[in-house]
């Protein structure tokens, strides 16, 4: 499942705390037609180059990143040492 | 009824075993049959990879690490790395060597992950009582 919203908490020496919320849901909403926009150029440009060997990688790839978006959720950073906290979760 | 209960009462009736004796293997099968049972419940398909850091008594430091990464996310990576032209896997390399790891990770297969996966349940690592480092599945 794509991931839907990131929270990131930076806090640092002087107690000053960056704390950002990200609706990715909304820039989802933008990127998923474009990318289904360039999928017909993606497979054109991958049937044209299939003799050359280079036409599965092409499409191969398109995959992989749609795979690697969907599998961003769950990814949760948390590293606190004395003076600087930094968290990061994709839900 | 399983073939090993079968067994156990078909030496019962033959008199090769006593009712006693019969009662305690069927006592120890319905055992093994309970635990294989647990074991399978706990050893559900992992979804993450965990790495965490804790700090030891002699640790100056005092950081705590706690990163959990989905194992989609590294198949997904490993496939991805794949098409990374050889001439930047090579400068890749030799940066790593010069960290001194001897790593080709061009050569690791999703096949390889899997099988590394496959071991990994708990493993601990103290490094001198500064730091404990837990990497595991869950």
């Amino acid at each position: 499942m794509i991931p839907l919203t990131a929270k990131i908490i930076v806090k640092n020496k002087n107690k000053t705390v960056f704390w950002l919320w990200l609706p990715f849901f909304l820039i989802w909403i933008i990127i998923l037609p474009l990318l289904a926009v360039i999928a017909p150029i993606i497979f054109i440009t991958a049937l044209l180059l299939l003799k050359s060997g280079r036409g599965k990688m092409i499409a191969s790839a398109y995959f992989t990143v749609f795979a690697l978006i969907g599998s961003l959720s769950g990814l949760k950073l948390d590293i606190e040492s004395k003076e600087n906290i930094i968290y990061i979760n994709l839900i | 009824m399983n073939e090993e209960r079968k067994k156990v009462l078909e030496m019962l009736q033959e008199g090769k075993i006593n009712a006693e004796e019969a009662d305690m293997l069927l006592n120890a099968l319905s055992r093994n049959k309970e635990s294989d049972t647990d074991n399978t419940q706990k050893t559900g398909a992992p979804k993450y990879l965990r790495l965490t850091v804790e700090p030891g008594p002699e640790s100056e430091k005092q950081d705590r690490v706690n990163i959990r990464v989905p194992l989609k996310l590294i198949r997904a990576g490993l496939k991805l790395a794949s098409f990374i032209p050889k001439d930047a896997q090579t400068k890749v390399n030799e940066a790593l060597h010069e960290k001194g790891i001897d790593a080709d990770f061009s050569k690791l297969k999703p096949e390889d992950l899997e099988e590394i996966l496959s071991q990994i349940n708990d493993l601990t690592v103290d490094v001198e009582g500064k730091e404990t480092v837990r990497f595991f599945c869950e």
